[in-house]
């Protein structure tokens, strides 16, 4: 290897970022959309907010991963937005420690944005993982302190209370965690989950069979419902949509340098076997 | 070394779990509750004394000068900040704005940093991979430039065409693959616990 690859090859990550940096800063590029085409997500999202009552009491498990947050934030903030302007009353809950950081920051971010206060309730972070879900299904336990409707009813009523239940899923426990621990344990309750692409294949399954009631689980599917989400007065709880020119430069990045070592790959492997046929001839 | 204490337990737990699941019992409820207490309590109580071997296991590298001295110290400064921040005198713990900041100014940030470089080392493990002639890998690459290409966000027909070979492909292939997973898996929990709780076939065998 000449030494100007040598160093064009330490350079390259280098100029990745700095190209995906300058693509970022791009205006928006016509023919390019983040938004899927497919409508069927979507479709199904809506029509599982659409069938929730009004004043809907919607429990809200948060325990995305630092990680991957990011990649769903914009969508987890436009849910929430959707369901308050919907007038559902939201309940959250937190399995992870790292899920409990961040729902701080977005109640804070809620807060900030004057929400109606009166339509959140903090269940607060339960350890234990799964078995905080089983314990979970027993009837979530509402904080001393805690004041307003929501509060009331759900100390009341237990499970009763509650309308449906969105999880915020990441790595650590994600919704995948709710079908299997929390759903066998109680009655019929619509689930929807937003989650990173990671775990999107494992979830696939289950929203085919019917346990998850709607998905949201690729940046795709996201955007295009964030498109479509009508938040009302509540349009400042939105947060700007990801460019999608670096999108593009990044797959168009990834596709070049594997197609060209998998090129090079298939043509060594029929060279090869070109060379045999005819040493054996 | 078997552990007949242990094994009985675990059967003991496992099948009162079981039948509270299955049996409508407010009594037989009561006593599932308390167990899954527990099992809470020794969950938090491992996530605590995780934390705390990790503090003391970085600790003792930068005692005895033995591992990586910048990481080590980089670690417990981390500890150490969100314990402060969230401990101090008048702090409002994890609901504290100083702890909020850490999170959302250095966490969040530094968390999907690491997962973006994935990006970078992800191509360049596909390249070696690649390199090193296995048919495997050969496979996985073609199927990575396939669902790379269905992922182009491309507005228009073209853009409609990729969304619905896409959504073809995760329902269809993808899909059936993950199903069968998912069953085995399930399958093989249920055997693997079952093996457990009956003594069959113990791994101290």
């Amino acid at each position: 290897m000449t030494e100007r690859r040598r160093l064009l090859i330490r350079l390259a990550p280098a100029l990745l970022v700095l190209l995906l940096a300058g693509a970022w800063l791009l205006p928006a590029v016509d023919g390019l959309d983040l938004a899927s085409a497919e409508t069927e997500p979507v479709e199904g999202w809506q029509s599982a907010l659409d069938a929730l009552p009004p004043d809907a009491v919607v429990l809200v498990g948060f325990d995305p991963d630092i990680g991957t947050y990011p990649e769903i934030r914009p969508t987890v903030r436009a849910a929430v937005a959707d369901l308050l302007n919907r007038g559902a009353r939201l309940a959250f809950v937190n399995l992870t420690a790292e899920g409990r950081a961040l729902l701080l920051g977005e109640l804070r971010r809620l807060e900030r944005a004057t929400a109606n206060p009166a339509r959140l309730l903090d269940l607060g972070y339960l350890p234990g993982a799964e078995a905080a879900l089983v314990s979970l299904a027993s009837g979530p336990s509402v904080p001393a302190g805690a004041a307003g409707a929501v509060a009331r009813d759900v100390a009341t009523d237990g499970f009763g209370a509650i309308d449906a239940a969105l999880v915020v899923g990441g790595n650590d426990l994600g919704p995948r965690s709710w079908v299997e621990q929390l759903l066998p344990r109680v009655d019929r309750l619509p689930l929807l989950a937003i989650a990173p692409t990671t775990l999107l294949p494992e979830l696939q399954p289950y929203l085919e069979g019917g346990q998850l009631d709607a998905l949201l689980a690729t940046p795709r599917d996201g955007a295009a419902y964030r498109a479509a989400a009508e938040l009302g007065p509540l349009e400042r709880l939105r947060e700007v949509d990801p460019a999608a020119a670096p999108v593009l430069l990044g797959l168009i990045v990834a596709i070049l340098v594997i197609g060209q070592a998998w090129a090079t790959r298939v043509a060594a492997s029929i060279r090869d076997a070109g060379h045999e046929a005819r040493e054996q001839a | 070394m078997r552990r007949p204490t242990l094994g009985a337990l675990v059967i003991v737990v496992g099948v009162l779990l079981l039948v509270d699941l299955l049996v409508v019992n407010a009594s037989l409820g009561e006593l599932a509750g308390l167990l899954v207490d527990a099992a809470i309590l020794v969950a938090a109580g491992a996530a605590l004394a995780g934390v705390a071997a990790l503090a003391l296991r970085r600790g003792g590298d930068l005692w005895r000068r033995r591992g990586d001295p910048v990481g080590a110290t980089l670690v417990l400064l981390g500890i150490g900040a969100v314990l402060v921040a969230g401990l101090r005198p008048g702090a409002a713990g994890a609901a504290d704005p100083a702890v909020e900041w850490l999170v959302a100014a250095l966490m969040v940030p530094i968390g999907a940093t690491l997962f973006g470089l994935l990006f970078v080392s992800t191509l360049a493990a596909t390249r070696r991979s690649l390199g090193m002639r296995g048919r495997d890998a050969t496979v996985l690459a073609a199927a990575a430039l396939v669902t790379l290409v269905l992922l182009l966000p491309l507005a228009g027909p073209a853009g409609a065409w990729l969304s619905t070979v896409a959504a073809w492909t995760l329902a269809v292939p993808i899909g059936a693959v993950f199903r069968g997973l998912l069953l085995g898996v399930a399958i093989l929990a249920a055997l693997v616990a079952a093996r457990t709780m009956l003594g069959v076939g113990s791994t101290n065998d």
